[in-house]
């Protein structure tokens, strides 16, 4: 029906008169060849138009598809359409599975010679709307964030219970809804929450007891103050950041490299969260770091590593086709930092404009041109990293500058010497008579070579190896007068030379044979050995070699006969020579050996650097690299920006724009940042963000639960200078924080995804946590902090060995392979941005605890520990509970647990270690 | 086998929950739900494919390094008259994009013969493999993305060659949930660890119960390839189950405290699975029951055959007991994998030996017993060779036209689709790509490549990205 229609009104325009005429080799020849190969893909017709270019009809083919027009009548050359089946161009080849037949090929260049007649019209097919900023800034991740006024609450009751802010959001909401929260958690269920949450370790029985003496409101914000305040603290929560920012020790893919500095910015992160680094300030230095100015030593060396940020992503460094490289990896940072810090993603509108958000494509390549302006990538048939050095302490930087000016000064001394030695053996070698393997005769095929630079005169010739015994090279001077000479013999060194090649001199006294040794180097020159001095007479002398009873390759060059009388005419001149060689040798051994005590390992960042070239860049068309489109001005997200000069600043020439990117994302104006951020803080604390999709806040993220509380989080969080410790300290404070994580209420009907905070979320104990833990109760947990922890000379990361007993943030964290029990208990995936990780509940996991080498031999030491306490079972018992899992055992579980012990032997503690930590109530935070 | 006693005692609760949605099912009872066949789920239960499939399962027997098409299945008379011969070849590498490029074709080291019914010619590379062809179908029009092994071994497994996106196996488990519930879905044998490595066989952003499991590493012996962590050597096996008995006594002693959480019924029932896996999985990878006349047929027991034989047969167990995606892996850890000869053609021969007895031993017995009917065995590499020469005696890397092939449920038996050009260098007929094989193996599973989607950074993401489409014509 619809091939009718078409078909009708495809005639409208088409009168007899002319298909007898102009339109004739179009009907008859083109119209059919069009609809046969192209009309799929390239009609209105077709499923899905491709590259946005219709062909069935005059307009379709004017107006052209992302490309632009496909063709130019009368220009076969400039005709897009005929460039693609001409099948030259390796990025444009259509039909895209098969080559056009010749004759079909013909008659489109024909038709298209010819002025392209073509009697086909059609109504023009709208393409690609453009993206709706102004709606697109009503969505509620793009409005401004505002500073909402605190619900109004009975007064009383605020101040009865002592409400804050975050409890008036979530109790004005719960009562609307009629949902009655439940009751706070016990205080030792508390305690063991606020210690995996704040620093990733329990609490020890000392410090439960510690707290339960003393459960006042005031010592839990003591207590709050003091977890933040310990190293610990920046170890948890830097690896929630590492989650973020993709971390990891090695490329990945395919021939995986290792980051071996990527340590730095993992310690880097740790201290940021320990410091309370403002979240502006640590988002300004991971974007652009190398271009802020630095006040000290220290902080430029921080700000180096923190753009490491850049670097650290998964890449196929041996990407053979460079161009598509640089781009995956300018995508994979505009990724990132969409994710990260902006809960966008962005990938999408790499080949196309964002199907959900109002992301136009040009806004991609805006930031595009910000990436394609910063260098990352060294150059190589399997590229590099950027990698940067680093300021280095004063003691050190002595050592390496004085190691570096003696260098220098040995290195100037000898060229000196040198030259000085190469004018003096050119005076010298000037006063011989010289016989170049040019004019020499030459038995035999001798090949001629310059591999071996020292050689005199335009080259030098090689016997090839082959052809032993046959070949000789005969060189004869004309001598001025009869005297004594040195015979000096050409030939440059090296390993696959001959031993003994045989030089034969044709002196006065008979011809002498002397075996030249041509692996060593010939001391004069470099090029020449002194074989002698010999009587001959005026007129013609010989010196021939050949290649008898050689093996290796024997090489001829020169032949020089060095009157004696100019020898000793000048003997200062070969003292000063033996002395220059003398230096010589003597400036060479000082580089050796100052090349052994040269510093090596000098700190350095992987990080990035603006390119020389900066500017603006093309769209790619479809995303594909070699298919460019306009270019676009270097800028910002369009839809999160608030007028057009924010998303579209002037950017200094010379400037990638980088630096800029970085304050508009850190603005306290940006409507995402901020709220992304207490989001994500808010996830880790309570289980779920306000917003579930911590690293989407687009449409198809989920829409936040308290839209009032979050904006007023963010607020805060911005208004407070940024500090992520004080809206932690805000959150854990609250009574939402502080909920049980069962009760009666409800909710349990209404509510049971407990999206309206009614209760606690229980929550999973991290791999980090439960292998920290282990490690902690067998007493082998070292509590070092910072540094390289990847074993020296580890070239893979694959089939690794981890043997560190630090703590799990330490561990060498790979994309190509895990310590077992992060990838058991999931870990976040290295790969992407990772706000929340996956929630797995496997029987993997289940054998891993069960049984694991690890596991097995940190408990059997845990319970040797635990049985060698003088106690009684039951008192040890209860250590155990408190030590496990922070509480005693209730009767029940205690009798079960007498039980088993009394039957199970001296391995009994072990076991019941074991049982405890594979336990429900271990794997969990409740 | 023995199971915890308690076990015979499961509750109401559970045994409705666990018939319902079957593996891992508790511990997403709320995803699983809105796990249907078209959208695939967190769980391995079994579900229904979207139309009817015409396999079950997938054993893909993965060549690493590419093998040569021209020297194995790829007969090419013009090449052979026109041995020696320069023909300009200018672009096939990035490298050499806008330079000129003249090669010399090198015919094949070994003679062709015609097998079977279909007539179908096999090099004397393949002796075993060549007495089945009437059971094979050929591709020999394949094409593919990247000229380098990492790029391109990404792309055959997952669709791209630098995303991180989903591993086949990890789509099909996604789509089709599993048979068997003591064994994972998607089972790796002896995977490199180069060239992609976990990359191939991982879930990437699907849930984490469709990663592969990767049994044994290559550069191993395939006889202490098994599952991890199913084995003790400390405890005896009384031991075991009692502290497994007392494990479940305490985690149900904290249940009862706690109001009904599938997140912790779930967790307890993990421990019974683990058990049930751990007396199950062992099993499957010792071979050492199988007959002598078993084990002969796969060249277990002759050195050349012996590791890849011993593979093969893990393959056909795994099968066996439901595995829904098996890979086996022809592989190693060097810069040039197996069949990677840039010189020195000659050690096709090794591959072949090593590999054609177990292969074809592999495709007899699977179909003496039957699960040929059901099963789609896919052999090839992540592209072909050049017909032109590489230092001397080697062949370059051919992404542009190769051979692989098919056989067994879906697909038509003694069959040849497509073909290169005359020298075999480019797919000219019926070109198939990387991506069209993909979308044709889901087809042939009962699943839609357009409709088997996951929702990924705001894009309903699938295996053949925005490309592929079936080749009906070797459809059965």
């Amino acid at each position: 029906m619809i091939k009718l229609a078409l078909f009708s009104l495809l005639i409208v325009g088409y009168s007899s008169a002319q298909a007898a005429g102009e339109f004739a080799f179009f009907e008859k020849e083109i119209r059919p060849l069009l609809h046969k190969h192209c009309y799929k893909c390239h009609s209105t017709e077709a499923e899905k138009v491709k590259g946005g270019l219709l062909l069935d009809s005059r307009h379709g083919w004017e107006t052209g598809g992302d490309s632009g027009p496909a063709i130019v009548p009368g220009d076969a050359e400039g005709s897009l359409l005929l460039r693609a089946v001409s099948y030259e161009d390796g990025d444009l080849q259509m039909p895209p599975k098969y080559k056009l037949a010749e004759h079909e090929r013909a008659a489109l260049v024909k038709w298209v010679e010819t002025g392209a007649p073509d009697s086909r019209v059609s109504q023009v097919v709208e393409r690609g709307k453009g993206t709706d900023l102004a709606k697109g800034r009503e969505f509620w991740s793009f409005r401004p964030v505002v500073n909402h006024a605190l619900p109004k609450m009975n007064p009383i009751l605020v101040q009865e219970d002592n409400l804050g802010a975050i409890d008036r959001f979530i109790l004005a909401r719960l009562a609307k809804e009629g949902v009655e929260p439940v009751g706070l958690a016990k205080t030792e269920t508390l305690l063991r929450r606020l210690y995996f949450d704040l620093i990733g370790l329990p609490p020890t029985p000392e410090q439960i007891d510690d707290f339960l003496a003393d459960p006042s409101q005031e010592a839990y914000a003591r207590l709050v103050d003091r977890l933040l305040g310990s190293p610990q603290f920046g170890e948890t929560w830097g690896r929630h950041w590492l989650d973020v920012a993709r971390f990891a020790e090695s490329s990945g893919g395919g021939r995986s490299l290792m980051f071996k500095d990527a340590w730095r910015f993992r310690d880097y992160v740790i201290d940021a969260f320990n410091d309370d680094k403002p979240f502006d300030d640590f988002i300004r230095e991971q974007i652009a770091g190398d271009l802020l100015p630095a006040s000290s030593r220290e902080q430029r060396n921080e700000q180096f590593v923190a753009a490491g940020f850049l670097a650290l992503g998964p890449h196929n460094y041996e990407l053979q086709d460079k161009e598509l490289l640089r781009m995956e990896v300018v995508d994979e940072q505009i990724v990132t930092i969409g994710r990260a810090f902006l809960g966008m993603t962005l990938g999408c509108v790499r080949c196309h404009e964002h199907k959900s958000d109002p992301i136009p494509m040009d806004d991609y390549y805006a930031l595009a041109g910000i990436f394609r302006s910063t260098q990352s990538l060294v150059p190589g048939n399997v590229s590099g990293w950027v990698a940067r050095d680093l300021l280095l302490e004063p003691v050190l930087k002595k050592a390496v500058d004085k190691h570096a000016a003696e260098t220098k000064e040995a290195n100037v001394a000898l060229k000196a010497a040198k030259k000085e030695l190469l004018q003096l053996e050119a005076i010298q070698s000037g006063a011989g008579i010289v016989v170049d393997d040019l004019h020499a005769e030459k038995v035999g095929e001798w090949m001629k070579s310059t591999s071996n630079k020292t050689f005199f005169g335009d080259n030098y010739i090689h016997d090839k190896g082959e052809g032993k015994g046959q070949k000789k090279v005969v060189f004869t001077a004309e001598l001025p007068e009869t005297g004594e000479y040195e015979v000096r013999f050409g030939y440059t060194a090296g390993a696959n030379r001959a031993r003994k090649a045989p030089v034969t001199i044709g002196h006065a006294g008979g011809p002498t044979t002397i075996l030249v040794n041509q692996r060593e180097k010939p001391p004069i020159n470099n090029n020449f050995k002194a074989l002698g001095r010999f009587q001959f007479s005026r007129g013609k002398a010989v010196v021939s070699i050949s290649n008898d009873h050689t093996s290796d390759v024997v090489i001829a060059d020169a032949v020089v006969f060095m009157p004696i009388a100019e020898l000793e005419k000048d003997s200062g001149l070969e003292k000063r020579l033996a002395k220059l060689r003398g230096e010589v040798d003597r400036f060479v051994r000082r580089l050796d050996m100052l090349k052994k005590t040269k510093p090596t390992d000098l700190p350095k960042a992987m990080s990035v650097q603006d390119e020389k070239h900066t500017g603006d860049w093309h769209v790619h068309i479809r995303g594909e690299i070699r298919n460019k489109g306009a270019v676009v001005p270097r800028g910002f997200l369009q839809v999160a920006s608030k007028t057009k000069k924010v998303a579209q600043p002037t950017i200094a020439a010379g400037r990638s724009g980088r630096l800029e990117l970085a304050e508009w994302v850190a603005s306290g104006d940006n409507p995402l940042t901020s709220r992304v951020m207490v989001n994500r803080i808010w996830h880790h604390l309570l289980g779920h963000g306000l917003v579930r999709t911590p690293d989407n806040f687009g449409k198809t993220g989920e829409l936040p639960s308290h839209a009032g509380l979050l904006d007023w989080l963010a607020w805060r969080f911005v208004d407070g200078g940024w500090s992520v410790k004080g809206m932690i300290r805000q959150i854990v404070l609250s009574n939402a924080y502080r909920r049980a994580s069962t009760g009666e209420s409800a909710g349990q009907t209404d509510d049971p995804q407990n999206r309206l905070l009614w209760r606690a979320n229980r929550k999973r104990l991290s791999a980090e946590a439960i292998r920290d833990t282990i490690l902690l109760l067998s007493g082998q947990l070292s509590m070092q902090q910072g540094g390289p922890t990847i074993r020296k000379f580890s070239q893979y990361d694959l089939g690794y060995e981890f043997d560190t007993v630090r703590r799990s943030v330490y561990v060498p964290f790979f994309r190509n392979s895990m310590l077992e029990v992060m990838e058991v208990f999931n870990a976040a995936n290295p790969n992407v941005t990772t706000g929340r990780r996956t929630e797995t509940t496997l029987p993997t996991q289940a054998l891993y605890m069960l049984n694991s080498p690890f596991v097995n031999a940190e408990t059997r030491r845990a319970g040797e520990r635990l049985a060698r306490i003088d106690a009684t079972d039951t008192v040890r018992l209860r250590i155990a509970y408190r030590l496990v899992l922070g509480r005693p055992p209730r009767a029940d579980e205690a009798g079960l647990a007498l039980e088993f012990l009394g039957q199970a032997g001296t391995r009994g503690w072990t076991v019941l270690l074991h049982s405890l930590l594979a336990s429900v109530d271990f794997r969990t935070l409740d | 086998m023995e199971y915890p006693t308690h076990m015979q005692s499961i509750s109401r609760r559970e045994m409705l929950k666990t018939t319902a949605c079957g593996f891992g099912s508790l511990a997403l009872a709320g995803l699983c739900s809105q796990g249907g066949a078209a959208t695939g789920s967190t769980t391995l239960l079994q579900r229904s494919p979207m139309f009817a499939p015409r396999a079950k399962r997938v054993i893909f027997i993965f060549m690493a390094g590419g093998p040569s098409h021209v020297d194995t299945y790829d007969f090419k008379p013009e090449l052979i008259k026109n041995h020696g011969s320069d023909y300009d070849f200018t672009g096939v590498r990035f490298g050499t994009f806008g330079k000129k490029s003249k090669r010399k074709l090198m015919k094949p080291l070994w003679g062709f013969k015609q097998y079977g019914q279909c007539s179908q010619h096999v090099s004397d590379l393949f002796p075993y493999t060549a007495q089945m062809v009437d059971d094979l179908c050929f591709i020999k029009s394949m094409q593919t993305e990247g000229v380098a092994h990492g790029p391109s071994t990404l792309f055959m497994h997952t669709g791209a060659t630098n995303l991180v996106r989903p591993s086949m196996g990890s789509w099909v488990t996604y789509g089709l949930g599993t048979e068997n519930q003591n064994l994972p879905g998607f089972v790796v044998l002896q995977p490199s660890a180069s060239k992609g490595g976990p990359r191939n066989y991982s879930s990437a952003f699907l849930p984490a119960i469709h990663q592969g499991t990767a049994i044994g590493k290559a550069g191993q012996p395939a006889s202490e390839a098994t599952l991890r962590n199913a084995v003790n050597p400390s405890l005896s096996h009384a031991e075991q189950l009692r502290n497994l008995q007392f494990l479940q006594e305490l985690n149900r002693a904290q249940l009862a405290r706690r109001p009904q959480d599938d997140q912790l019924d779930a967790i307890v029932e993990s421990y019974e699975l683990a058990w049930r896996m751990q007396m199950n999985a062992p099993e499957i990878f010792d071979i050492s029951g199988e007959p002598e006349s078993v084990r002969e047929r796969y060249g277990i027991g002759s050195k050349a055959t012996d590791d890849f034989g011993k593979q093969c047969l893990m393959g056909r167990r795994l099968a066996e007991a439901g595995v829904r995606f098996i890979q086996l892996n022809y592989a190693d850890e060097s810069t040039n994998p197996r069949w990677d000869q840039h010189s020195n053609m000659p050690l096709h021969m090794d591959h072949a030996r090593a590999t054609d007895k177990p292969v074809a031993g592999l495709l007899a017995d699977l179909k003496e017993r039957g699960l040929l009917e059901e099963t789609l065995v896919w052999w090839g590499g992540e592209f072909g060779r050049t017909p032109f020469s590489q230092s001397g005696d080697g062949r370059d890397h051919n992404p542009r036209g190769f051979t692989t092939w098919l056989a067994g449920a879906g697909v038509r038996p003694g069959f040849s689709y497509g073909s290169t050009d005359e020298i075999g260098d480019t797919a000219v007929l019926n070109p198939v790509h990387m991506r069209d094989l993909h979308a044709t193996i889901l087809h042939i599973l009962g699943m839609d490549h357009e409709r088997l989607t996951y929702r990924h950074a705001g894009l309903d993401v699938r295996l053949t990205g925005v490309a592929g489409e079936v080749v009906h014509g070797i459809l059965s």
